[in-house]
């Protein structure tokens, strides 16, 4: 594992340009250990960090190091990252297990070696019973998951995916963010990059978000939110009769107003997320009514960085 | 680091060896798996098994004893073929003239552009106008100006000259009794009226006496090649008498201009010996010139030297058009130009370089991946060509092993240049992923011409080009196989034979002085090793600077 004099990702005043476009500005950053998510609109930078990492692309000012490397120099430090690509293009005539083990060979294992490792991350990923399935036969899913087998299959101690969980459908997305989480309950350094805050969250609490390039915030996602909670949010119930619904509502602490969005439909008004929510299950058995679902329009990314950047201002 | 437990053994270069393993591996199985490929081999393999179809075809027709001086040929089809008609001192282009014909004595003439009548019993020659006649000897055949009365077409409606015209040499029917020539030769009774502004003559044969015809077969191979092996020893016997020409009939010595016996000297080499050929060798004992006097060895059996002469010429043409030209520049074309800007373009380099894997080495093991597919189908090819030409060619063994020696060294010169054309083509590709391809047909038509020059035996400038020293390599792997191909080279030029060694083959000519072709060889090799080496160095320098998005 990584010292602490030298941590596993490390950038310092680094920025990258693309002639006049800028990549991202002026970062600085040190990561070790633990699940970090890097958040972003799309553009933010994300790709762009990460390339920088992997000696993809040189960076324009500034420094950056893979475990006190420069990654752009030599590819030493490879040995202990994992790198799962953004890319969506795999050797569809490969099998998953063929796959897995060609590239575990780069990693100068022997061809026993490396078949055996490749089983090992197939089994953990869950692709165990389709490893001899050529990958073009693949769900969109496993797809991912055998991308991630990859960077898996040396045992690195850093984990970079690049927004693993984008098509997914749920159950992929539900099987990947286990994985995430086990390999940081491992106490490997994971990054992962995602522009749905969701998604993040039910990985981890460790969060950067990026916006135009910038770092934008560093830190608990929970403690982020908790300042975004208490801004006015709303809370959109679809529900059969919104009129009734609204007047048990509006006795209640946390609500400063309501709002009817259409013949169904009841906006909520609050300055405290949290504290709405937990007075919402029993307002509504109160009510007796019935309710179709319940959306927090305001609880996404967008709004987190509208608050954060309105809030620089 | 030593989580997989590997034992002490193991050094940065194993680790190394398996990295490139994986690498050329996962080349080759890609290249496998796509159809372009399969195209290109398949079109490869199409165009060697056509070769070798041809090649087995020449084998099972047999060799037809070629006639090379040309003296079997009866050119005026007089019945007598024209080596005959040399010893009789007659006229092998006149029908007329053939041995013991005679001598034509005219008896008179119309003067050029004069008009007139004369009648009588003659042969008549040269003549332009109309003859009407009681008796026409249609035995006389062919011959340049003799017309052929049995199959004489029918004239056109008007006059000659005016509405019709007729070929030099020929005529046509006027009329039952009627014909109309133009500077033509025959024989009948009747009377002539020449045309104006034209000539005929008229007279007859004296002096003529029946000689037996000899079959043409006599005058084929009649006049083998004579070599002792000692260059100072007396080389060259005129087998057939036409050169020393002792017991020939007495002024055989013809008048007519474009008779070669006219030009005829028994001592052309001018060495004293009459009817010999000098073979004149350097002071190491090779042969370096070869000057024989005129119709000696002039007709060598093929056995000796043509069949040779031309299963070498296959073996080297093949090796040389198919192999280093076609294979050489096409292979590469489809197989190399994408093998790292593939792997860009599809995004699935991400994989690979993030792996400890630096990016120059990526390249090399690309390029061996590509080789090993290429040059594996060129060897296995050559093994093919050189089984079958070893075993049907020509020569009293019954496996050619010079053949399979010579095919691996064509392997291995085509080889060579499908490293070099695919360390260029690859690097292109990297350069410029849109215009590579252009440049690189650019690239290829140029190695095409500049091949063809040097099949052509230029040596200045095609040495700006791969395929200019992958040709000179084989020149020298010839040389080598086979020294004595340079002698079989100096035969064919010396006698004037039809050689496919002179066509496809030419001694090297980069030995820096020392007409040694192993150092022509080593050169050509170095060279083009180095061109290899610094395309894969280029192409390295830009990728590693390359930005990956």
């Amino acid at each position: 594992m990584s010292t602490k004099a030298t941590p596993a990702v490390l950038l310092e005043k680094c920025s990258k340009w693309y002639g006049q476009v800028i990549g991202i500005n002026d970062i600085s950053l040190a990561i070790d250990g633990g699940v970090t998510g890097i958040l972003g609109p799309n553009g933010a930078g994300k790709s762009t960090l990460f390339k920088l990492l992997m000696g993809r692309l040189k960076p324009s000012s500034g420094n950056v190091r893979l475990f006190g490397v420069d990654p752009w120099v030599s590819t030493s430090p490879y040995r202990r990252v994992g790198y799962v690509a953004e890319t969506e293009k795999l050797y569809d005539w490969m099998t998953g297990h063929d796959f897995v083990s060609t590239l575990a060979r780069l990693h100068g294992m022997t061809r026993e070696e490396a078949s055996e490792r490749a089983s090992h991350v197939l089994d953990f990923v869950g692709l165990g019973d389709v490893e001899n399935k050529e990958i073009g036969k693949y769900s969109k899913g496993m797809r991912q998951r055998i991308k991630i087998a990859h960077a898996l299959v040396h045992d690195p101690d850093l984990i970079i995916l690049d927004e693993p969980l984008h098509g997914c459908d749920p159950i992929a997305r539900t099987s990947i963010m286990s994985v995430i989480r086990d390999l940081g309950s491992q106490g490997k350094t994971v990054l992962v990059s995602s522009h749905i805050l969701d998604e993040i969250e039910r990985i981890t609490e460790q969060i950067v978000i990026l916006h135009n390039g910038r770092l934008l915030a560093l830190g608990n996602l929970h403690a982020i939110r908790d300042l975004l909670d208490k801004h006015p949010h709303r809370i959109l119930i679809r529900t059969e009769n919104p009129r009734k619904l609204a007047e048990y509502f509006v006795t209640e602490d946390p609500v400063y107003g309501v709002r009817f969005a259409g013949e169904e439909a009841l906006e909520v008004l609050t300055n405290d997320l949290s504290a709405a929510h937990n007075v919402l299950p029993r307002v509504i058995v109160d009510s007796g009514l019935k309710v179709t679902s319940i959306e927090n329009p305001d609880d996404n990314l967008e709004a987190l960085l509208r608050y954060l950047v309105g809030g620089a201002s | 680091m030593d989580k997989q437990g590997r034992g002490l053994a193991e050094t940065v270069w194993t680790r190394l060896d398996r990295k490139a393993g994986a690498i050329t591996e996962l080349t080759i199985r890609q290249l496998r798996h796509r159809l372009s490929t399969w195209v290109v081999l398949a079109v490869g393999t199409l165009l060697l098994m056509s070769l070798l179809a041809m090649f087995i075809a020449g084998v099972r027709g047999g060799w037809e004893p070629i006639d090379n001086d040309g003296d079997s040929h009866d050119w005026d089809q007089d019945g007598y073929p024209a080596g005959q008609e040399f010893k009789y001192g007659s006229d092998p282009y006149d029908g007329f003239s053939f041995p013991g014909s005679g001598f034509f004595v005219q008896e008179g003439s119309f003067e050029w552009g004069s008009v007139g009548l004369y009648s009588g019993n003659h042969t008549w020659r040269y003549a332009t106008g109309i003859f009407t006649y009681t008796w026409l000897d249609d035995s006389q055949i062919g011959g340049e100006e003799i017309i052929e009365v049995g199959s004489l077409k029918s004239c056109p409606e008007g006059e000659l000259f005016e509405d019709f015209w007729i070929d030099w040499g020929d005529g046509c029917r006027m009329d039952v009794n009627r014909i109309a020539v133009h500077e033509a030769s025959f024989v009948g009774n009747g009377t002539f009226r020449v045309q104006e502004g034209f000539y005929a003559e008229w007279g007859h044969f004296e002096d003529t006496f029946y000689v037996e015809p000899e079959p043409a077969s006599n005058y084929i191979d009649e006049d083998d090649i004579d070599w002792t092996g000692d260059p100072n020893g007396i080389n060259g016997f005129d087998d057939d008498g036409d050169c020393l020409r002792i017991g020939w009939p007495e002024d055989t010595e013809p008048d007519f201009w474009w008779g070669w016996d006219a030009r005829h000297q028994p001592d052309r080499n001018g060495n004293g010996i009459p009817c010999d050929v000098a073979w004149i060798s350097d002071s190491s004992g090779n042969i370096i010139q070869i000057n024989p006097d005129d119709n000696v060895d002039e007709d060598p059996s093929e056995e000796s030297l043509a069949y040779e002469d031309a299963h070498r010429a296959f073996i080297i043409g093949t090796g040389k058009i198919a192999f280093v030209m076609i294979l050489g520049i096409f292979l590469p074309l489809f197989l190399s130009l994408g093998l790292v800007r593939d792997e860009t373009e599809n995004g699935t380099l991400h994989y690979l370089l993030s792996k400890p894997i630096h990016r120059g080495e990526f390249i090399t093991y690309r390029i061996l991946g590509y080789l090993i597919i290429s040059g594996g189908f060129v060897l296995i090819m050559s093994l093919l060509m050189g089984l079958v030409t070893a075993s049907l060619g020509p020569g009293d063994s019954i496996f050619r092993l010079n053949d399979m020696i010579l095919w691996f060294g064509i392997a291995f010169a085509t080889i060579l240049a499908l490293a070099a054309y695919g360390a260029i083509f690859n690097t292109l590709g990297l350069l410029s992923s849109r215009y590579g391809v252009y440049i690189a047909l650019v690239i290829g038509v140029y190695e095409f011409v500049m091949a063809v020059l040097t099949l052509g035996g230029a040596t200045l400038i095609p040495v700006l080009s791969v395929s200019h020293w992958t040709l000179q390599l084989i020149d020298s792997i010839v040389l080598i196989v086979w020294p004595n191909t340079i002698e079989m080279h100096l035969i064919a030029t010396a006698f004037d034979l039809p050689s496919g060694i002179r066509a496809f083959w030419n001694p090297p000519v980069h030995t820096l002085g020392t007409d040694n072709p192993f150092i022509s060889g080593l050169i050509s090799v170095v060279v083009l090793l180095l061109i290899t080496t610094m395309m894969i160095l280029f192409g390295q320098a830009q990728f590693k600077r390359r930005e990956i998005m």
